[in-house]
């Protein structure tokens, strides 16, 4: 389990995250929400151990994070960024491939996973096209069957972050994008994932973690996170909250 | 032993070894240096000659033969390939790894000195000649090169006590542009001072000048050589690239002389008296007969 | 893009094309020698007893001539596209050259001082020379890219970015000292180094050729180990480490393997370009980027190149000849301005 206590990140003078406690508890979405600029890339960041921490540690399970290395670690944590810089005409499922680094598992097996993995992602047309020909929202799938094939099948000890995974995507891919990592959670895999669609982490995690200005605003569950009174203080939007007819989440519309 | 006898063995035995040494004298040659390849064919042996670098313009039958490029990058495969049994040049010849493997292969390597002075050719016209079986020929020429030089020296002094010695720079430049300047320890300035004249240049090596400093020397004399063109061309490049030089004291009064680029490599080269008394001439005018 | 050539097939191309460039290599030449002796000697080479009557010279130009020399051309050729691969890897940009981290112009500036510095001294002595030359031009590259990998670390991080700038001041820097040494060269000099500067597999004996052919034998043997990791480093460094690898550590091989490699090639045979820009581009266009077939693809792509370009060095103007690295940049650069033009780079 990936965790850590009143952890804070400064950047030269100004203090960019503070008195964040956090636990991803194993088979459990966390959504992070917040305006620009509230510190939720900073928080992954430091969770996956890219930024270095001025205050508090995080630990996965029973180490440090900073005492886990290679290809262990690789094997329990698995990070999605927003963007990613590929400039090679590697084949999709070569790409997929590479999250398959840190196993022996063979090359049987991986053509397994990969394949699986591009199908969760509702990617399994783009098998043996080119990733540079594909569009931008197709490349993040890719880059999503990767970090999934990483951790296939998901289970309890493994955590996945996710940074903005459906921000070049079309409504039916956000949708299937984070069908697929629920059913990860489902399965055990402990899951964070930074949003900007209020409705879409309303109807796919379990809890939300509202930032503002690097500190935490709320940490609970969607109904009791996205309130009108907090969303407009937050986000300066003026919304009314009700219920989705048939699933029974919040529904945030704008006035 | 009776006298007859004793001059009938003489004769016997002077030409069984002159006969020996011919089979001996290697027949096929290449040559890696302008100034030596002119006194091969000085000594006869242009006929002998089957592969020269690209400094031996001389004699222009030379220029027909196949070229083993510049005499510091031979390639040691191209040469075999001409079948050689000698191989001449001067101790700038190479790379070394290059000598040895021509060496290994059977060929016969004499190094010569590329020192411009006296001695030095002597020595390399005595070897030259034994190589070529030619050694009264080498003593003749080495005799008459050394009185043409001695000659130069007296008219040289003779000049100098009714003229001053003229300033002179030396410019050389390829197709006019960008003349590098003949400083000290250059056989540029080793000529012009055999010819009587007076290096403005006070450097070592052959460096540019700007402008400014070619005309605050302003010299009296000009001489330039020029790589790419010659003759009546090759003047009027060094003008049309380099205007300012109209307006030195050398050409507003017409002294500028010209001077063969492949003199100044490889040694003392047997064009040498008569460049030096063409330079003399334009030194000390009205002194031509002298 | 579909790959065109499936990597056996690539592979089996490849090794029938460099099979093919050695035997030219030591088959053709200025001098030229009967088909028949040329297999003899060969054959005799390898252990088999033939009668060596009438083979004296073939056995000379061929053993100490032409094996050399192929064994150079093999040598400076795999290390050079080899290296070509791995700073692509390391700058994640298919138009990343060996010259980059500044291997070349410090090796350029080494040999500079050596050429210069040593005739100022009155001359080396002579069985020194060809050692020292290759000596100083070796450490120079090695400095000049240890300074570069200095300065693009920071806390314990190499920002690549950061040392992209410094190898391009460095070189700059380098540059013009080496202008001034030129400078400061006479006539005889001054030829020996533009000379060097063109580069040439001429001149290749045994006694010089080993350190080259251990150096290359291990950067080529090292590298292809590291295909994987470097296939992830292409995603980007942070994601390489998310991947469980070792970044740091890979872009520290990255650089010292390239600068002994480099370094090495261009002390045995002077400034060689446009290897390690185009073989990568070519193999890459046949099989695609993946580093499992890159790596010792490349490595044969760059050893038959550069023996075909060497042909072309030997015969061109033979009896004399053309300094090899304008063979390659005649052939490299407008090879790779089409590249750019089909927008493939």
């Amino acid at each position: 389990m990936l965790r850590t206590q009143n952890l804070q990140i400064r950047r030269g003078r100004k203090t960019v995250l503070t008195d964040i406690t956090l636990e991803l508890k194993p088979g459990e979405v966390l959504g992070v929400l917040g305006p620009n600029g509230a510190g939720k890339s900073t928080l992954l960041g430091a969770l996956c151990g890219e930024l270095k921490a001025d205050h508090g540690n995080i630990w996965l399970d029973e180490h440090e994070l900073s005492h886990w290395i290679g290809a262990l670690r690789a094997q329990r944590l698995a990070v999605l960024p927003q963007v990613s810089t590929l400039d090679f005409a590697f084949r999709v499922e070569e790409v997929v491939g590479m999250g398959r680094l840190p196993y022996q598992s063979g090359r049987v097996r991986d053509d397994e996973i990969v394949a699986a993995a591009l199908n969760a992602a509702d990617a399994g047309h783009l098998h043996g096209r080119s990733y540079l020909a594909l569009s931008g929202g197709e490349r993040q799938r890719i880059h999503l069957a990767r970090v999934l094939a990483q951790l296939w099948p998901g289970e309890a000890g493994q955590t996945l972050l996710l940074d903005e995974p459906t921000s070049m995507l079309d409504p039916l891919h956000q949708h299937t994008t984070l069908q697929a990592v629920r059913e990860f959670a489902d399965r055990g895999a402990a899951v964070m994932v930074i949003l900007h669609d209020l409705n879409l982490a309303a109807r796919y995690c379990d809890r939300l973690l509202l930032l503002e200005g690097g500190r935490p605003v709320a940490l609970d569950t969607p109904e009791r996170v996205l309130r009108p009174d907090r969303l407009q203080a937050v986000f300066g939007l003026e919304v009314l909250v009700q219920q989705h007819p048939e699933r029974g989440h919040p529904l945030i519309i704008a006035r | 032993m009776r006298l007859s006898t004793r001059v009938a063995a003489l004769c016997v035995g002077l030409l069984a070894s002159h006969h020996v040494a011919a089979t001996e004298l290697p027949q096929r040659w290449v040559s890696a240096g302008g100034a030596l390849s002119e006194w091969v064919s000085a000594l006869g042996g242009e006929s002998k000659l089957v592969g020269v670098d690209t400094t031996s313009q001389h004699p222009e039958a030379l220029k027909a033969l196949p070229s083993i490029g510049y005499q510091r990058q031979l390639s040691a495969e191209g040469i075999l390939s001409l079948r050689p049994q000698i191989l001449v040049g001067t101790e700038e010849m190479g790379p070394p790894p290059i000598l040895s493997q021509i060496r290994n292969a059977g060929v016969q390597v004499e190094l010569f000195s590329a020192q411009p002075d006296l001695p030095a050719l002597q020595s390399n016209l005595q070897h030259l000649g034994k190589l070529l079986g030619a050694e009264d020929r080498a003593s003749k020429l080495f005799e008459s090169y050394q009185q043409q030089l001695d000659q130069q020296k007296v008219r040289v002094t003779k000049a100098q006590l009714s003229l001053p010695s003229p300033g002179v720079l030396v410019l050389i430049g390829h197709a006019g542009g960008k003349p590098l300047i003949a400083g000290k320890d250059t056989s540029a300035d080793w000529l012009l001072q055999r010819a009587g004249g007076h290096n403005l240049a006070t450097h070592t090596g052959y460096k540019p000048f700007s402008v400014e400093s070619l005309i605050s020397l302003d010299p009296q004399v000009l001489v330039f050589a020029d790589r790419a063109l010659s003759g009546e061309e090759a003047r009027a490049a060094l003008f049309k690239e380099n205007p300012i030089l109209s307006s030195t004291r050398a050409a507003k009064d017409g002294r500028v002389i010209q001077l063969d680029p492949t003199l100044l490599v490889g040694g003392l080269g047997p064009r040498l008296p008569d460049e030096l008394k063409k330079l003399s001439d334009g030194f000390f005018p009205g002194t031509a007969d002298q | 893009m579909t790959v065109l050539v499936k990597p056996r097939a690539l592979f089996i191309g490849l090794s029938l094309l460099c099979l093919l460039a050695i035997w030219l290599s030591l088959a053709l030449g200025p001098v030229s020698l009967p088909l028949l002796d040329t297999l003899r000697v060969a054959l005799r080479m390898i252990g088999l007893p033939i009668a060596p009557d009438g083979l004296e010279q073939a056995e000379l130009i061929l053993g100490q001539i032409r094996l050399p020399r192929t064994l150079l051309g093999l040598a400076v050729g795999g290390v050079l596209a080899l290296s070509g691969v791995a700073m692509q890897g390391l700058f994640r940009n298919p138009l990343a050259d060996p010259g980059l981290v500044g291997v070349s112009s410090g090796a350029a500036l080494g040999a500079a001082i050596a050429i210069v510095g040593g005739s100022a001294f009155g001359g080396l002595p002579e069985a020194f020379g060809p050692y020292l030359l290759s000596l100083c031009a070796f450490l120079g590259g090695l400095g000049v890219t240890a300074l570069v990998y200095r300065l693009g670390r920071r806390n314990g991080q190499t920002n690549v970015a950061t040392m992209l700038l410094a190898g391009i001041a460095l070189t700059a820097l380098a540059g013009s000292a080496v202008g001034l040494f030129t400078y400061l060269a006479d006539d005889a000099t001054l030829r020996t180094l533009a000379f060097w500067n063109l580069g040439s597999l001429n001149g290749a004996s045994y006694s010089r050729l080993w350190p080259l052919l251990l150096i290359s034998a291990g950067v080529a043997l090292w590298l292809p180990r590291r295909a994987k990791a470097l296939n992830a480093l292409l995603l980007g460094e942070s994601e390489a480490g998310h991947l469980g690898i070792d970044v740091e550590r890979l872009k520290r091989e990255l650089v010292f393997c390239t600068a002994l490699g480099v370094g090495a090639a261009v002390a045995a045979a002077g400034m060689i370009g446009f290897v390690g820009l185009v073989v990568p581009h070519l193999v890459r266009l046949l099989a695609g980027p993946d580093h499992r077939v890159l790596l010792p693809a490349s490595v044969l792509a760059g050893a038959s190149l550069l023996l075909f370009a060497d042909l072309v060095a030997r015969l061109a103007l033979a009896p004399a000849e053309l300094p090899i690295g304008i063979v390659t940049a005649f052939i490299g650069a407008p090879f790779f301005l089409y590249l750019l033009l089909r927008g493939r780079a």
